[in-house]
C-alpha cells in the first residue's frame, strides 16, 4: 500500500509543476522540470506494479504501449496549447489501439484508429484552429485549482490501482485451455435458447427471421474447412448481428440523429429579435 | 544474389529475447489473470488523468478531449475483461461505445462552436449562470492573472530557402487594376 500511495503522490506533485498555475504565473523552469521528472518517476513506479507477462515481444511491446499511453495523457492534459493536446491525445489513441491489438482485439484496434485519430482529432484540429487563431488564450494559461484536482485526481487513482491489486484469481479462474476466444455459439443453439423463452421481444422475432434466412445460406468456408472457430472478424461479425442485432440497429438511428442534430445546432441562423410591437403589446 | 527478405527475420528471430518466444506461446499468447490485472491498471490510470484533465482545465476542447481519455480508459478495460472470459462481449461494448463517441463528439463540437460564437471564448467559466440555482459564483481571478511576457523583439518567421531558377513570371498581375 505505502509504495501506491508513494507513486501517487510522486504523480500529484509532478502533475501540480506540470499544471498551468492558478492565476497563470509563469513557473521557473527549474520547477517544470522537476515536475517532469517526478511525472516520470511516477510512470516508472506505476510500470512497476504491473505483473510482468512472460518474456517476448509481445511484452515489450505492451510496455512501450502502456508507457506512451501514460506519458502522452499526462502530457495532454497538462500542455498549455490545445494542439499539442490533441496530439497527445492522438498518440494515447494510437498506443490504446496498439493494447487492443495485443489484447487480440485487431477490428476493434483498426476502428479506433479510423474513428479517433482518423476522424474526431481532425474535427478536434479544425474546431482549435477555427476557434483561436489569435494564440494561446488567457483561459490556457490558467488552471481551476490546480493542487485540489490533482490531489483528487491521484487519489482516485491509488484507491484504482489498491482495489484492483488487492484483487486475486477466483476459484473460477479460467485454465490456459479456455483462455481462447470461446467459437462463436452457433446459430441453431443459440436460436434453441430463444425458443426457450416465450416473450415475443422483437429482437428475438427478428432472430427468429435472420436464421431462417441463414439456414438457406452455405456454409462459411472457413469454417467449413476443419471445423475450426470462426476467423476474428467473421466471429465478430456473427455476434454483433445476431446477439446484438437490436443494439447496431439502434447504434445506427443514435448515429443518424446525432448527424441531424449536430447539423441543426451549427448551421448560423439569424438571431431572434422580437418584433419591437408585438414585444410591446407583451409587456 | 541478395539474400531473400525473411533471411533477416529468422536471424533476428536468433536473438535469445525472440527465441523464448516460440517456446513460451503457448503462455505468452494466454491472457491470464495478471494480463487482466495489468488492462485494468492502465484503464484506471487513463480514467484518473481524464478526470484530473476535466477537472483542472477551463478550455472546452480540452475538458472535452479528457471525457474521451476517460473512454479510452473505459475501453481498455472492457477488452480485457473481454479477453479474460474468452467472449466478444468487451470488443462488442466497445464498439458501441466508439459509435456513441463518434455521436458525442459530433454533437459536443457542433454546441462548442454556437457557445465560441456567442463569446469569443472558450472559457468554460463564462458559462456559469447555466449552473444550478443557489451555488454561489465560483471565483475565478481573471483580473489577478499573470499578463503575458511578450519575447522582445521584432516577430520573425522561418526563412525558406529558395532554391532553383526563378522562373520568369509577371511582375504582380494581380495589382494591375481590372477595367
Amino acid at each position: 500500500m505505502i509504495p501506491i500511495l508513494l507513486t501517487a503522490l510522486l504523480g500529484g506533485v509532478g502533475a501540480y509543476l506540470l499544471l498551468p498555475h492558478r492565476l497563470g504565473k509563469a513557473r521557473p523552469r527549474a520547477w517544470r522540470a522537476a515536475g517532469g521528472a517526478l511525472a516520470a518517476l511516477a510512470v516508472l513506479g506505476f510500470a512497476l506494479a504491473l505483473t510482468p507477462p512472460p518474456v517476448s515481444l509481445a511484452t515489450v511491446f505492451f510496455y512501450g504501449f502502456t508507457l506512451l499511453a501514460a506519458l502522452g495523457a499526462l502530457l495532454m492534459v497538462t500542455s498549455r496549447n490545445p494542439v499539442y493536446s490533441a496530439l497527445w491525445f492522438a498518440m494515447v489513441v494510437l498506443s490504446t489501439s496498439g493494447l487492443f491489438l495485443l489484447a487480440g482485439a485487431q477490428f476493434l484496434a483498426a476502428g479506433t484508429i479510423i474513428v479517433y485519430a482518423g476522424a474526431i482529432i481532425v474535427t478536434f484540429l479544425f474546431v482549435i484552429m477555427l476557434a483561436q487563431s489569435e494564440g494561446n488564450a488567457l483561459y490556457d494559461r490558467l488552471a481551476r485549482a490546480p493542487g485540489r484536482s490533482a490531489l483528487v485526481a491521484f487519489a482516485m487513482i491509488a484507491g484504482l490501482v489498491g482495489a484492483i491489486l488487492g484483487v486475486s484469481p477466483g476459484p473460477a479462474a479460467p485454465s490456459d485451455a479456455a483462455d481462447a476466444p470461446e467459437p462463436l455459439p452457433r446459430m441453431g443453439a443459440w436460436l434453441a435458447r430463444v425458443d426457450e423463452v416465450r416473450t415475443p421481444a422483437p429482437h428475438r422475432v427478428v432472430a427468429r427471421s435472420v436464421s431462417a434466412q441463414d439456414r438457406m445460406l452455405p456454409e462459411p468456408s472457413e469454417r467449413a474447412a476443419n471445423g475450426s472457430p470462426p476467423p476474428h472478424m467473421a466471429g465478430l461479425g456473427g455476434t454483433l448481428y445476431t446477439d446484438h442485432l437490436v443494439s447496431v440497429e439502434v447504434a445506427g438511428a443514435v448515429l443518424f440523429v446525432a448527424l441531424v442534430g449536430a447539423a441543426a445546432i451549427a448551421t448560423p441562423r439569424p438571431p431572434v429579435r422580437p418584433d419591437p410591437a408585438r414585444a410591446a403589446a407583451l409587456r | 544474389m541478395p539474400p531473400p527478405a525473411h533471411a533477416a527475420f529468422d536471424a533476428l528471430s536468433a536473438l535469445p529475447l525472440l527465441a523464448a518466444a516460440p517456446a513460451t506461446s503457448a503462455t505468452a499468447d494466454a491472457f491470464g489473470f495478471g494480463m487482466l490485472t495489468n488492462y485494468l491498471l492502465v484503464g484506471a490510470v487513463l480514467m484518473g488523468l481524464g478526470m484530473l484533465g476535466f477537472l483542472s482545465r477551463r478550455n472546452l476542447i480540452i475538458m472535452f478531449l479528457s471525457a474521451e481519455l476517460m473512454l479510452q480508459g473505459t475501453a481498455l478495460t472492457l477488452v480485457g475483461f473481454g479477453r479474460y472470459h474468452g467472449n466478444w462481449t468487451g470488443i462488442v461494448l466497445t464498439i458501441f461505445i466508439l459509435t456513441i463517441a463518434a455521436c458525442e463528439a459530433a454533437l459536443a463540437l457542433a454546441l462548442v462552436l454556437v457557445l465560441f460564437k456567442r463569446k469569443s471564448s472558450l472559457d468554460v467559466t463564462l458559462w456559469q449562470a447555466i449552473r444550478e440555482e443557489g451555488l454561489p459564483p465560483a471565483r475565478e481571478r481573471e483580473e489577478e492573472a499573470a499578463p503575458v511576457e511578450a519575447v522582445p523583439g521584432p516577430e520573425t518567421y522561418p526563412h525558406l530557402t529558395p532554391s532553383g531558377v526563378e522562373p520568369p513570371h509577371p511582375r504582380q498581375p494581380w495589382e494591375r487594376r481590372r477595367d
